[in-house]
């Protein structure tokens, strides 16, 4: 039993210390890619490329007083920074980043994961409705409405998989895909595939669907009115999201650990970053969908797709069974 | 191990208690709905104490993930602000009749519990999602059909009562 606990402790110091990292390594990333595609450099003035720019960003924000604003209500506008940030801890604990290489050995890992990150909407709406600022309500009644559409397909886009592996632990599915690309499930759910970065994109916030925080609308949506590290948690909270969106898509659809000639866990690394790397491309190159758009997207195509997808995905299975017994 | 479990079942109750009197008492709404997700998560550690983890994820997933948002929608459209009328504290009569029914429904419960003791006490037993699978499709299909009757009935309510005022107006 202690060892189990030893085994989480270590999970969570060593998720806590990586969040950090990647968070600063992304900041620089977005911020390169950013400049790139604008046809401006970037930063480069801090440090071999301004890879230090970030370190520098964050002393800052650390440095800085946090204010509140008046009549703003004071136990929730502080309350949901802290929770935008603690489940992201809980979430990385069940990802296999390699053959037994997880914090927490759980059967239902992705139910865990998918349970938890709907914590990130009420911090989120939390820091809008209490801020007392009408761009933080419109960034929070937005948040609302888009999370709770986008959640819908993902959870219908997971399943199908589930259906397919025939069970919920990740480290399951990840086994149950072979070496090479094409021995991958996104080779058999290309469709859920599809639907599942969609709807991560729409549950993370991130352009074309950041209407929650769309900056040239609502000046910064839901945490416009917070300073210093209450920015800086929600910041860290959505890029470790988008760690953890990545993740499950690799272990779900990219084979997880599985790859030809490197260890496991680089290739789950590099797989990782590839994907990540593809949602900042998306950023910088989409514009800003207006939010009925958004909505019909959802409802109109992603929803009756997810449907129809997980229909036929249980439809096979139950026939891969049917004929398994007959033969 | 048994003394942690007692811990833990003592924190849940705490968390459950007092969600439940912040949801009650306090005076803007969306106060009071953290306090019902207090409740809930509380609800949720009480089920993973019962070795149902399961259960747990759900209550977690369906109640605080997604009906509470659904619940802050509904604050969000009423414009209830702490100033308001119906912020105003109740009348005596009103506070001392819900304490009674509160009373009166834990003390018959606590009577119920102490006098009767149960008569299994022992380590709960880990229900597998496949067996609540196909106990729920199998013996108990009958009453999942039953429940999915109730959700089906609350959502062509709602439709007609929104029905009802889109043609009123």
């Amino acid at each position: 039993m202690p060892a189990e606990f030893i085994r989480i402790l270590i999970g969570l110091v060593a998720v806590a210390i990586s969040v950090g990292l990647i968070g600063l390594v992304m900041v620089w990333v977005e911020r390169k890619v950013a400049g790139h595609i604008q046809r401006r450099p970037g930063p480069y003035e801090v440090g071999p490329s301004g890879l230090l720019q970030p370190l520098a960003d964050a002393l800052k924000l650390v440095g800085k007083q946090l204010f509140m604003p008046d009549k703003a209500d004071p136990i929730l506008f502080w309350l949901a920074p802290v929770l935008s940030f603690l489940p992201v801890l809980l979430l990385f604990l069940p990802l296999p980043l390699g053959d037994g290489l997880y914090a927490l050995d759980v059967n239902l890992g992705l139910l865990l994961i998918l349970a938890f990150s709907g914590l990130a909407v009420l911090s989120l709406l939390l820091g809008g409705w209490a801020s007392n600022n009408k761009y933080g309500l419109l960034g929070a009644a937005r948040a609302v409405a888009q999370s709770v559409a986008y959640e819908i397909p993902l959870l219908l886009s997971v399943l199908a998989v589930s259906f397919v592996a025939g069970s919920l632990n990740l480290a399951e599915v990840v086994k149950g895909q072979g070496t090479w690309p094409w021995n991958w499930n996104i080779m058999t759910q290309p469709l859920a595939f599809l639907i599942y970065m969609v709807s991560a994109l729409g549950e993370t916030n991130r352009a074309p669907f950041d209407l929650p925080e769309a900056e040239s609308e609502l000046t910064a949506g839901f945490h416009t009115e917070y300073s210093g590290m209450g920015f800086g948690l929600f910041f860290l909270a959505e890029y470790a999201n988008m760690v953890v969106v990545c993740a499950v898509a690799t272990a779900l659809f990219l084979g997880g650990w599985n790859g030809p000639v490197l260890p496991g866990p680089v290739w789950f690394v590099l797989k990782v970053s590839l994907l990540m790397l593809l949602m900042v491309f998306f950023r910088w190159t989409y514009p800003r969908v207006r939010f009925d758009q958004l909505l019909n997207i959802n409802w109109k195509w992603l929803m009756p797709l997810a449907v129809l997808n997980l229909l036929a995905t249980s439809f096979f299975v139950k026939l891969a069974q049917f004929t398994e017994v007959r033969w | 191990m048994e003394e942690m479990a007692k811990v833990a079942f003592g924190l849940y109750a705490l968390i459950i208690l007092g969600g439940s009197l912040l949801a009650v008492g306090a005076k803007s709404l969306v106060r009071a709905m953290v306090g019902l997700i207090a409740t809930l998560l509380g609800v949720a550690g009480m089920y993973m104490l019962l070795n149902s983890v399961f259960m747990a994820l759900m209550q977690i997933l369906i109640y605080v993930g997604a009906v509470c948002v659904l619940i802050f929608f509904a604050i969000m459209l009423t414009k209830a602000d702490p100033e308001g009328e119906e912020a105003e504290s109740s009348p005596l009569y009103q506070n001392v009749l819900a304490l009674l029914a509160v009373l009166v429904t834990g003390g018959v419960l606590s009577w119920l519990v102490l006098t009767r003791p149960l008569a299994t006490t022992g380590v709960p037993v880990e229900v597998t999602i496949e067996k609540l699978g196909l106990g729920l499709l199998g013996p108990y299909g009958l009453a999942f059909e039953l429940i999915s009757v109730v959700l089906l009935i609350s959502m062509a309510g709602a439709v007609l009562l929104a029905w009802e005022r889109r043609n009123g107006k």
